[in-house]
Parts: C-alpha cells; sequence; structure tokens
C-alpha cells in the first residue's frame, strides 16, 4: 500500500475497487482482483467485476489503451452462431463429438497395393524404354521382333484361343496380336498403341524421377503435352492397314492404362492452373486486409475520438493502403471470373462455376470489411476533435484532483479510523456490521463535510467513475457503450440507495437510544466536575512524559484494526466520555486557551486525565456503558449539539476544536454511520488540524505538526498508565490486567508480521503495565 | 446436447483439416441435406469451400488444383463410387470422412484403389442425421414400418442415425422402450447391439447419471400429428411443409420469383429463431412492428399496416425495405400465405373443434360441431376428413359412436375415397387396440383434478388447448415417475437418479409440436437436457402419407364404412 503512505499522490489510474490499491495497467488489476479478492463474497466480487470489464472496456476504447481483449474473449473459444431458440446457457459447452480414424488401416493397405503398383508401372516402363532404345525406322522388322520377343517371352498362340478383352475367336481373319509390354494375346480391336513421343515422355521422366525422386517430371521433353484423347484416337485410325508400325508399339489396353495413367501424373505434376496463381495472390491480399483493417479501424476511431496517439498522415496513408488492397482483390477476384471465357473451347461448366464462387467470396469478403472501414476525420474536423478531447481531459482531470484531494483526506481519516478500530475491534462485532461496509461508512462523513460525497464509498467511487465514462462515450458518440454505462449505473445507485437507506434506519434507532443515555452520563458528570478539576493538574505533568512514546506506538495499532477485541472496554469507556470531556474540558480550558500558552500545554494532558472519572462513571452504570460505545459513536453530532448543553456552546472555540481532535473516535464513528455528517463535527479533518497545529506545537515538541498526534492520547495504554494512580483500584486492575493481555497479543502479532521496531515499543509498553499494575497491587494490600 | 452445433463442429473440422487452398466438398444425396442443414453458403463460402459436388454427379472435371472433401455416408453404392473416385482422382488430395461407421473391408478396398496416394485422411465423422434445431433431430424417412414391423433398411438406416447421433453427442445411454410397440423393442435391441459390437466407440467420460434413450413409437398417439398448429414453425410445416429447411412457395399465388422457395433457419435468421415458438398472433404483430420501426425512418410516406395484405403491399412497394431485410419480406411473405390459407380453409373453427375433439371429453357436442364443420363448404376435404379422424380416434368405443354417420357425411361432401379409407386405416394404426396408454381421459388423480380446474378456469387460448402426449411422458420420466411395465428397460440395468440427459426418439416420426413442448421443457426444467428426433418431423400430411405407407388398411379389403361399422359394434 504505498499509496497509502504517500497522500500527496494524485490517486488516478487502476485502482482496486476493493482495497484501492493502485495497479499499473487494467491486466495488473485485473489479476491483482483474481488473486486478492477472489475468495470474497460471490456477489459482491461478480457485480464489480462485471462493472470493472465494462468500465475497462470502456475506457479501453475511450483512451485508446494499446493491448488485447482476448483476455476475456478468449473464454467463448467456439465462433458465435445463433442458438435457434434454445438457450445457450442451458447447454453445457460441447466438444466435438466421437471420430474414428481408419488411416493408418487405411495407408497400411494402400502401401502393399502400391508397392505393386509402382513395380508394375516400373516394369512397363523399363520394357518401354527397351523397345525404343534402338533405331526403329532403321531395323528390319524381323530384327524388331527378335528384340520386342527379347525384351518379354510371347505368350503362345496355341494357349489363346479367344481374345482375353472382347472373347472373339482367333482365326485367319481375327488374327492374335502381341502386347509388347507384357506378351500377352488380343484381337486387333482390343489393341492400343504407344507413340514414341509418349514412350521418350515416359522413359524420360523416370529417369529423372530415378534422379531426383521428388520431382519426377523436369523433364524438358515433356513439351509434348499430347491429351491421350487425342493420340488414342489417332492411333488407331492410321494403324489399321500399317502393320509395321514403326513409331508405334502395340501394347494391351491394360498396359496402355497404366502408362496413360502416369503420363497423366507426370502432365499435373508440373502445371500450375492460372487460377491457382491468381488465387493464391488473392489470398494474399486477404490475409493483409485481415491484418491492417484492425490496425486501421483502431487508428481511425482514436482519431475520430479527437486523440493524438496516431498521426493524421499516418491512418490516411493506411486507409490508402487498405483501400487499394480492396481494389486488388476486387481485380484479382474479377479476373478469376473472367479466366479462360475466351477460350476455345469453353472451360468446363464446373470451372465456371468455381470461378463465380471464387468471385462471390470476394465480393462478400470486400463488402464486410469495406463496410466496416470507418471514414477519417478531415483536418479541420480533426483539429476541431481534438480541442474537445483537450476540453474534454481537463475537466476530467479536474475531476480527478478533487478526487485525489478527496482520497487524501480520506486516507488521512482512515488512518485515524484505522487506529480508532485498532482499539475497537470488538465494536464492530458488536454493531453486527461487516468490517469493509464500516470502512465505507468511515469515509462518508468527511466527503459529507466536504459536500461532495461521491467518492469515498467504493458504490459511489464506481457511481463516479461511470458517469465519466458515460460522460465520455457520449462525447465520443458510442451510444451503444452509453446505454451499457447507464444501465450499469442504474444498477450501482439503487445498490447505494439500498445501503443508504438501511444506514439511516440503523443510525436514527440508535441516536434515539444514545440520546437518552447521554442524558444520563451527563447529569453524572455534572456531579463529578470538581473532582476532575482538581485532578487534572496532577496528571498533567505526568502525561506528557508518556506522550512521546505513545506517538510510536499508535502506529502499529493502526495497522492492525480491530485485531484486540478486548481494548474495546477501554475504549468504550474513552467514547463514553467523550463529550463529558469535552464539555468539562471546555469549561476548565476555554476561558485560558486563547490566550495563554500554558493552557494549551496543559490541554492535552488534561483530557487524558478526564478519562478517569469516566472511567468511574462508565463503572456505576458497567451495564449501559458497553452499549453505550457503539451507540455514541454514531450518534454524537447529534447528541453534542442537543444533548450536552456544556459542549455545544464552546465547540465553536479553539480549544473546543482541540478537545475534539482528541477523541478522533467518538467523531470518526460517530460521523460513521451517518450521512447527514455535521459539518462541524469531523475532527481529523485536515483543515481543522492545520488551525489547530499552531497552538498545538508549543505543547507537543516531539511530533509537531503529526495529525495523528490526537489519536495518541487516546491510546488506552496511555490512558491507562495515566490513570492508575488516580482512579478507582479495583477497575483498573481489571483493565490493567487487560491491557496487558492486549499488548502481548499485539506482541505477538508484531512478532509474527516481523515488525521489530513495533515489537520493541510495545514490549517497552508491557512493562510499563505492568509495573503499574504492581504499583497498583501493592497500593490495594 | 445441441445437435445442430454437434454437426457443426463435424464439418468446421473437415474444412478445418484440409488446410487452406481453393476446396471442393464432395456429397452425397443425404449428406447434402445433413450439410445444408448446419451450414449455408455464404459461410461455407468464407472458409474457401467453393465447389458443392455429388460423388453420383457423372459430370465432374478434373481440377487437379482442388483439395477434396468428402462427406459420405458409408453406404456400398457410396463406396463404389469413390473407388472410381480414386482410381481416377480428379482433385489434388482427398480428405475422406464417412458419416457412420465403415466396414475394414471396404477400407481396404479403397485403400487399393488409391493407387496415386490422393487420400490424406480417412475417418468416421458421426454427422449422420439432419439436425433440425438444436434439440430437434430427424432422419427424413417416410414409411419406416410395414404393417407394425420395420422395413429392415428403414430399420438399418435409423439404427445407425440414432447411434451416430449418440456418438456425436458422446453419450452411452440406457435405453427404455415403448413396450406396446414391437417396432420399438426391435429398435432398441439393434442400437444396443451396436453399443456392444462398437463398445470402443462408446467408451466415454462416465457422468453421475447415464443419458437415457427413450423409444417410443407414433402409434401411441396418433392425435398430436392431425392438429392443426399456430406456433410458427409447427404452422408452416402444417401448412407449406417444411423440407429440410426449405419452404416451398410457389403455389402461392402472386409470388415473386426469389421467393419460389425460401429458406427458413433459426441458425441464421435471427427473426424466425426469436418467432419460430411464438404463436401465430404475436408473429403478425412482430412484423408488423419490425415494419413500422422502418416507417418511422421514412417518414415521408406514412401508411397504416392494419392487415397483412397492407404489409405485403407496403413490402412490395418498398424495394429498399426489400433489400434491407430481405428475411423480413421473406416472413412477410410465408406469414401472409399463412393468413391466406387460414382464412381460405377456415381453420380458425375447424382447429378449435379439433382441439374439442382431443382434449375434451363432450360427445355429443363434438358430434355436433364435427357435422355442423363438415356441412361448410369452406372446409375443405383434407380438413374434414381430418376432423373425422380425430373423432373416430377419440370416440372409437364410445357408446353412441356415430362414425358411419360421418363417414357418409364425407361421402356426401364429395371427399375422396383416399381420404375415406385413411380413417379407418388411421384407426388401425392409432386406435385404442394399438395404444399402450390412455390418450384422452387422464388416470391419476392430480390429473383429473387438473383437468377439472382447467374446466373451471376456461382454457387461456382454444386453438392450443392440446398438450402432446409425450409432455407427460417426458414430465414422468424427468420425475421419474415413467412406469417400467409400460416403458421397460433394455437389458437388466436400470436408472436409480432422475434422468438428466434424455434423448427421444419416436419411431413413425415427431412433430413440431412435440419440438415446442421439449423445447419448453428444456426451458422449464434445469439440470434437464432433452434432444428429440423421429424418422422424420411430420405434419399431418406426411403423417397421413406416413399411415398409407405402413399399409394397415390394405388389409382390411371391405369398404371403409363396413370396416368402420364392425369397430363400432365391438
Amino acid at each position: 500500500m504505498a499509496s497509502l503512505d504517500d497522500p500527496g499522490e494524485v490517486r488516478e489510474g487502476f485502482l482496486c475497487p476493493l482495497c484501492l490499491k493502485d495497479l499499473q495497467s487494467f491486466y495488473q488489476l485485473q489479476s491483482h482482483y483474481e488473486e486478492e479478492h477472489s475468495g470474497e463474497d460471490r456477489d459482491v466480487k461478480g457485480q464489480i467485476k462485471s462493472l470493472v470489464q465494462k468500465a475497462k472496456k470502456a475506457k479501453n476504447r475511450l483512451l485508446k489503451r494499446e493491448g488485447d481483449d482476448r483476455a476475456e474473449s478468449g473464454t467463448q473459444g467456439y465462433e458465435s452462431f445463433s442458438y435457434g431458440g434454445v438457450d445457450p446457457y442451458m447447454w453445457e459447452p460441447q466438444e466435438l463429438g466421437a471420430v474414428r480414424s481408419h488411416l493408418s488401416d487405411f495407408k497400411k493397405h494402400r502401401a502393399a497395393r502400391i508397392d505393386h503398383y509402382v513395380v508394375e508401372v516400373n516394369k512397363l516402363i523399363i520394357r518401354l524404354e527397351k523397345l525404343t532404345a534402338f533405331d526403329r525406322a532403321n531395323t528390319e522388322s524381323a530384327k524388331i521382333r527378335a528384340i520386342e520377343k527379347s525384351v518379354v517371352p510371347w505368350v503362345n498362340d496355341q494357349d489363346v484361343p479367344f481374345c482375353p478383352d472382347c472373347g472373339n475367336k482367333f482365326n485367319i481373319r481375327n488374327r492374335r496380336h502381341h502386347c509388347r509390354l507384357c506378351g500377352s494375346i488380343m484381337c486387333k480391336k482390343c489393341m492400343e498403341l504407344i507413340s514414341l513421343p509418349l514412350a521418350n515422355k515416359l522413359t524420360s521422366a523416370s529417369k529423372d524421377s530415378l534422379s531426383t525422386h521428388t520431382s519426377p517430371s523436369q523433364s524438358p521433353n515433356s513439351v509434348h503435352g499430347s491429351r491421350r484423347g487425342s493420340i488414342s484416337s489417332m492411333s488407331s485410325v492410321s494403324s489399321v492397314l500399317d502393320e509395321k508400325d514403326d513409331d508405334r508399339i502395340r501394347c494391351c489396353t491394360h498396359c496402355k492404362d497404366t502408362l496413360l495413367k502416369r503420363e497423366q501424373q507426370i502432365d499435373e505434376k508440373e502445371h500450375t492452373p492460372d487460377i491457382v496463381k491468381l488465387y493464391e495472390k488473392l489470398r494474399l491480399c486477404m490475409e493483409k486486409v485481415d491484418q491492417k483493417a484492425p490496425e486501421y479501424i483502431r487508428m481511425a476511431a482514436s482519431l475520430n475520438a479527437g486523440e493524438t496517439t496516431y498521426s493524421l498522415e499516418h491512418a490516411s496513408d493506411l486507409r490508402v493502403e487498405v483501400q487499394k488492397v480492396y481494389e486488388l482483390i476486387d481485380a484479382l477476384s474479377k479476373k478469376i471470373l473472367t479466366l479462360g471465357l475466351n477460350q476455345d473451347p469453353p472451360p468446363h461448366p464446373n470451372t465456371l462455376r468455381l470461378q463465380r464462387m471464387i468471385r462471390y467470396s470476394a465480393t462478400l469478403f470486400v463488402q464486410e470489411k469495406l463496410l466496416g472501414l470507418m471514414s477519417l476525420p478531415t483536418k479541420e474536423q480533426f483539429e476541431e476533435l481534438k480541442k474537445k478531447r483537450t476540453q474534454e481531459m481537463e475537466r476530467k482531470r479536474i475531476l480527478e484532483r478533487q478526487a485525489a484531494l478527496e482520497s487524501q483526506r480520506r486516507l488521512e481519516e482512515r488512518r485515524s479510523d484505522l487506529a480508532s478500530r485498532a482499539a475497537n475491534g470488538e465494536v464492530v462485532t458488536l454493531r453486527g456490521g461487516p468490517a469493509p461496509l464500516r470502512k465505507a461508512e468511515g469515509w462518508l462523513p468527511l466527503s459529507g463535510s466536504q459536500g461532495q460525497s461521491e467518492d469515498s464509498d467504493p458504490l459511489l467511487q464506481q457511481i463516479h467513475n461511470i458517469t465519466s465514462f458515460i460522460r465520455q462515450a457520449k462525447a465520443a458518440g458510442r451510444t451503444d457503450e452509453v446505454r451499457t454505462l447507464q444501465e450499469n449505473l442504474r444498477q450501482l445507485q439503487d445498490e447505494y440507495d439500498q445501503q443508504q437507506t438501511e444506514k439511516a434506519i440503523e443510525l436514527s434507532r440508535k441516536q434515539a437510544e444514545e440520546e437518552d443515555l447521554q442524558r444520563e452520563q451527563l447529569q453524572m458528570l455534572r456531579e463529578r466536575e470538581w473532582e476532575r478539576e482538581r485532578e487534572q493538574f496532577r496528571a498533567a505533568s505526568l502525561h506528557t512524559r508518556t506522550r512521546s512514546l505513545d506517538f510510536r506506538e499508535i502506529r502499529p495499532f493502526q495497522r492492525e484494526p480491530g485485531r484486540e477485541p478486548r481494548t474495546q472496554l477501554a475504549h468504550v469507556l474513552d467514547l463514553g466520555s467523550s463529550p463529558a470531556q469535552s464539555s468539562a474540558a471546555a469549561k476548565t480550558l476555554s476561558p485560558s486557551s486563547v490566550l495563554e500558552p500554558i493552557s494549551l500545554w496543559s490541554g492535552p494532558p488534561a483530557l487524558g486525565q478526564e478519562f478517569f472519572p469516566q472511567t468511574t462513571i462508565s463503572q456505576q452504570n458497567e451495564v449501559p456503558s458497553l452499549n453505550l460505545f457503539d451507540k455514541e459513536d454514531l450518534s454524537s453530532p447529534t447528541a453534542e449539539g442537543t444533548a450536552s448543553p456544556l459542549a455545544a456552546e464552546p465547540s465553536f472555540g479553539p480549544s473546543a476544536r482541540i478537545l475534539k481532535e482528541y477523541n478522533p473516535f467518538e467523531e470518526e464513528e460517530a460521523v460513521a454511520g451517518n450521512p447527514f455528517t455535521n459539518p462541524d463535527s469531523p475532527a481529523p479533518n485536515p483543515f481543522d488540524e492545520e488551525d489547530e497545529r499552531p497552538h498545538q506545537s508549543p505543547s507537543s515538541p516531539p511530533v509537531p505538526g503529526n495529525p495523528f498526534e490526537e489519536a495518541t492520547c487516546t491510546n488506552p495504554f496511555e490512558m491507562d498508565s495515566d490513570s492508575a494512580p488516580e482512579s478507582e483500584e479495583p477497575i483498573e486492575e481489571e483493565l490493567l490486567l487487560q491491557q496487558i493481555d492486549n499488548i502481548k497479543a499485539y506482541i505477538f502479532d508484531a512478532k509474527q508480521c516481523g515488525r521489530l521496531d513495533e515489537v520493541e515499543v510495545l514490549t517497552e509498553n508491557l512493562r510499563e503495565l505492568k509495573r503499574t499494575l504492581a504499583k497498583q497491587k501493592r497500593g490495594a494490600d | 446436447m445441441n445437435v445442430v452445433f454437434a454437426v457443426k463442429q463435424y464439418i468446421s473440422k473437415m474444412i478445418e483439416d484440409s488446410g487452406p487452398g481453393m476446396k471442393v466438398l464432395l456429397m452425397d444425396k443425404e449428406t447434402t441435406g445433413i450439410v445444408s442443414m448446419v451450414y449455408t453458403q455464404s459461410e461455407i463460402l468464407q472458409k474457401e469451400v467453393y465447389l458443392f459436388e455429388r460423388i453420383d454427379s457423372q459430370n465432374r472435371e478434373i481440377m487437379k488444383h482442388l483439395k477434396a472433401i468428402c462427406f459420405l455416408r458409408p453406404t456400398k453404392e457410396n463406396v463404389d463410387y469413390l473407388i472410381q473416385e480414386l482410381r481416377r482422382p480428379k482433385y489434388s488430395i482427398y480428405f475422406i470422412y464417412f458419416s457412420n461407421v465403415i466396414s475394414k473391408s471396404d477400407v481396404k478396398s479403397l485403400a487399393e484403389a488409391d493407387e496415386q496416394e490422393v487420400v490424406a485422411e480417412v475417418q468416421e465423422f458421426y454427422g449422420d442425421y439432419i439436425a433440425v434445431n438444436p434439440h430437434l433431430f430427424s432422419l427424413n424417412i417416410l414409411g419406416c414400418c410395414q404393417g407394425r414391423n420395420w422395413d429392415p433398411a428403414q430399420l438399418s438406416r435409423t439404427t445407425q442415425g440414432l447411434t451416430a447421433l449418440l456418438l456425436s453427442l458422446k453419450k452411452c445411454p440406457m435405453i427404455r422402450y415403448q413396450l406396446s410397440s414391437e417396432a420399438a423393442k426391435r429398435l432398441a435391441e439393434c442400437v444396443k447391439q451396436v453399443i456392444t459390437k462398437e463398445y470402443e466407440l462408446f467408451e466415454f467420460r462416465r457422468t453421475e447419471v447415464p443419458p437415457l434413450l427413450l423409444i417410443l413409437d407414433r402409434c401411441d398417439d396418433a392425435i398430436t400429428p392431425l392438429l392443426n398448429q399456430w406456433t410458427y414453425q409447427a404452422m408452416v410445416h402444417e401448412l407449406l411443409g417444411i423440407n429440410n429447411n426449405r419452404i416451398d412457395l410457389s403455389r402461392v399465388p402472386g409470388i415473386s420469383k426469389d421467393l419460389r422457395e425460401v429458406v427458413l433457419s433459426a441458425e441464421n435468421d435471427e427473426f424466425y429463431a426469436n418467432n419460430m415458438y411464438l404463436n401465430f398472433a404475436e408473429i403478425g404483430s412482430n412484423i408488423k412492428n419490425l415494419m413500422e420501426d422502418f416507417q418511422k425512418k421514412k417518414p415521408k410516406e406514412q401508411q397504416k399496416l392494419e392487415s397483412i395484405a397492407d404489409m405485403k403491399a407496403f413490402v412490395e412497394n418498398y424495394p429498399q425495405f426489400k433489400k434491407m431485410s430481405g428475411t423480413v419480406s421473406k416472413h412477410v411473405t410465408v406469414v401472409g400465405e399463412l393468413s391466406r390459407l387460414v382464412s381460405e380453409r377456415n381453420l380458425l373453427e375447424v382447429s378449435e373443434v379439433e382441439q374439442e375433439l382431443a382434449c375434451q371429453n363432450d360427445h355429443s357436442s363434438a358430434l355436433q360441431n364435427v357435422k355442423r364443420l363438415l356441412q361448410n363448404p369452406k372446409v375443405t376435404e383434407f380438413d374434414a376428413a381430418r376432423l373425422v379422424m380425430l373423432y373416430a380416434l377419440h370416440y372409437e368405443r364410445h357408446s353412441s359412436n356415430s362414425l358411419p354417420g360421418l363417414m357418409m357425411d364425407l361421402r356426401n361432401k364429395g371427399v375422396s375415397e383416399k381420404y375415406r379409407k385413411l380413417v379407418s386405416a388411421l384407426v388401425e394404426y392409432g386406435g385404442k387396440r394399438v395404444r399402450g396408454s390412455d390418450l384422452f381421459s387422464p388416470k391419476d388423480a392430480v390429473a383429473i383434478t387438473k383437468q377439472f380446474l382447467k374446466g373451471l378456469k376456461g382454457v387461456e387460448n382454444v386453438y392450443t388447448q392440446h398438450q402432446p402426449f409425450l409432455h407427460e411422458t417426458l414430465d414422468h420420466l424427468i420425475k421419474g415417475k415413467l412406469k417400467e411395465n409400460l416403458y421397460p428397460y433394455l437389458g437388466p440395468s436400470t436408472l436409480r437418479d432422475r434422468p438428466q440427459d434424455i434423448i427421444v426418439f419416436v419411431i413413425g416420426g415427431a412433430t413440431y409440436e412435440e419440438a415446442l413442448t421439449v423445447y419448453n421443457l428444456n426451458r422449464t426444467t434445469p439440470g434437464v437436457r432433452i434432444v428429440l428426433g423421429g424418422t422424420t418431423v411430420h405434419n399431418t400430411k406426411s403423417f397421413l402419407e406416413e399411415v398409407l405407407a405402413s399399409g394397415l388398411h390394405s388389409r382390411n379389403k371391405e369398404s371403409s364404412q363396413v370396416m368402420s361399422r364392425s369397430t363400432s359394434r365391438r
């Protein structure tokens, strides 16, 4: 809590709404939130968290914080789509249904098959190579036949009486033909021919593939690129008469099929159609848009909000760039659309359909994304926007400064509040309110006194924040945000109103009870006045001695609010007495305080002393004293004003103010639950302190101007040690014992937390207390 | 338990796995329907799928620059087509997904056909059903039974569809079936068999309460599909017919060209998604509101929209409006047509009597009303037959049954013999003899009291009094009160807790009214998720075809009149 120790710091930025810790960024705040406050009440947390997130989003957009929202949007991993009337929250998140892969099985079978196939193909190609290796044109047909027979053994004519393919009987007219590649027999009708260029292409491609393995078809020979349909039709026509077919190789349909497939494969591997090239470009452009458009939109939004994070020129450059990409996409898709339209023969209808679809999807893409591109402001507009923005920021800054002042004041308030609560733990439980609520209440009076109550309660703070967000969002023209924010605001206000009403009801009840008690008390006080006045001077010297100690002591206690419930009793006494004190002190001091510094010097100790009579009082009405405390602390403003006529008058004088300073508990507690605080009452108000300091400084040289000085007087220990000799022994003893216990507990706690200096101070205190106790016992004996 | 999402996820995964580049989606007749239910063209285009081809289409060009995603049912002919395809591949690379379990031998023959090594993936993705709504699926089988027993081919298809659904939702359920139906028992056994056989597939993370599959038979409730409907989706189906989200409007008088066939899909039509379960009146006012909103934007021409006809005129006069809200013009057309049919066929009156026949037990008043409507010339023969059918079902064994008289009235009205025969066929199909449970008179005291109170209060809406019988069944099921003697478990184990994930399957087809019931149950019972399925989703017309296809009437060669007389004598 570094920021708490430095009250001068302007408190803006990413404050945790629960502990007011200042975090550096949204992300730190969020993680802090998750770590520190995840254990806290779910409802409250959920509410505030959603609020934080909303506020964060709004702020992100408004302030143009760099960074992504992925952290929060990432939770919705699935693509969003409408749920067709069924409430999606009903259904649990759904994973992909069951699947089963047959790929490994498939591959196993395929591998076996492929091996076989590859062997077949290679065999054919090797034979083909052999058949084309010699100069067919200049070789005698008998010799050719011999070579052909050597490549593959021919099947015996007698073994095949019918054509295996068409089943026709072989005779003189229907002669047998041998496949030169596998040696099998077929009729002329079923015979196929392979031209030499094709053979060359196949064999050369294979050679290449042997050498390179990966790309089997880089050979220049494959320029032929002849379509298989044309080859076969041509060869079948021309081979009718020519038995010799010098430049063709006879083969069966099966071999030819295999070879043609091979050829096709070769063709495909080296051919990339135009459409693919264009399409690749198109996709590249689309990717570029996907990349740039969000950047541009961010810029444009920022500029349109009048911010100067990005330069206008840069943004317009980017816009031009993005637009150019769009134009390119449009042009490319158009080109794809018209691809091959003028060719003869016209492309297959499916090709055209593909082209149309690509064009259509490109159009959809452009429509969708281009419409999302917001326009930029012109230079003049931008200047105006900037001005507006600056004004806006100025206003916001003023507001924030006010808020900072507030928080600073609050901080001080809180310190004393904490201090009070350190001695006051049980009060909390007595009142039955949860601690955070009390804290909230504790801040209220201060802001109330400033007439600007809005910032002290976390709820109020949020309300304030959201109001400013709404203003900003309105200025930026983001109506949907404004709507959500306003809704949020309404909820918060409802919540706050409810809280306030509850508090007010409680308060009024307590006030009524407390008034009675106070009246009773005052009665008794009056009886004791004289006695106290006498005692006062004696105690003064004692008190000043112990005081310096107490300044140091008070700090540890401030940090441990409400740890020690036992102190409560002491505190009860203290608080219970306070109005009476002030009246008494006022009576005694006021005549002298303005004129004589000495009276001031003696003033504080006098107050310290006044506890003693009070303790006796509270002893007298022991039963109410317990209640007394928690009522008193709420009600005092009115009580002071009305129930204690003695206090009422002097409270306007400077000394009266001093007196109040000495009872910060009373004021704070009083004000704590009271939103309608009396502006006079808040003692720890810095302004009041300032007034007081000049008077005070001579009286308390050890810690001049320390605003917490006052609190020390109320330290139960001091009071106890001071009071020991004077007050009635039995109760003192009890109190002392309690205090000793308390201090022991404090020491233990301090040790646990490793605050050694505190331990030291506390031990000293403890020793003193023990001494006093011993003294007392002796006296009693 | 969202079936639309389940299928959609499968398709997305397929496309995702195939990587970037131009793609073609190769499907068969059925998978085309399956995909079209969950993806729109523009949506799928964005994923670089540019062509959609049927595997059996012969007119496909070689396009080696495309990747092929094959989503096929594992039928014999599909495997054959695929083998041919792989022998001479038309695309550069193949990603093969079967919508159901494929045999090892088929995988082998495919592998052997892939000599050019173009196959990159072979998987089973169990999207083997039509996902109509998130909680409603169909198999689009019309005429699943022959007589009381399964058509064997349809039984195997239904088993496949149902097991695929279970796999896609990752549920390995306990099975209950309707005892009175032989078909239900048979299907339950088949599903169980598959689960046992493919036990590896059905090994899912065990949930505390195992899911439940309840198999019902349409013949237990023949009333629901006979009623006119008044909620949007159901009404559109009843009056216009929804086929895979498509509605044929070509018979609508004066229909413009681009509205001949419209698609109503809750997935990408917000208006439809928001209104599909609302009743007719509400939709009318919603459309009116929407158009009035638009009018406010165009203040120049103030028009008052009093009737649906006005709205239609309005839409036609505003081309920009049409452009801006194409969906709305679609809905205006559809609602306009619905309202035209309602008035033309006098459906309000007909529906009122239908509801009386279905929900009340006042014989004389019902008979009187039916007779009155049969005299009304506006009532079509279809509706007339429907009324008589409802009467025949409800008062089948009533002491003063006057079905013969009504049949005579039908004949006098000139209702064709087809419909008159259907009356007796329907009684045969879903009559008292067949039903395992009582449709009309409530059994337990609570239900009787409820009905009594209902009678006292009067009904809120006379046209939507009817609650499908399914509601009661599911209600009992959810509360753990469904009788085991009527709906036994298959196998020895029973469910001790109340079921949470329920899949209901209706042999012979579900209806949109039942889908609405399930939707409402899903909404109102937290922790319970119900998915409804059927061999198809019926309207009255398709239901009567189903009855006709079951061939029950053919057993009885007598004329319908004689038949019905004999029934009444019983």
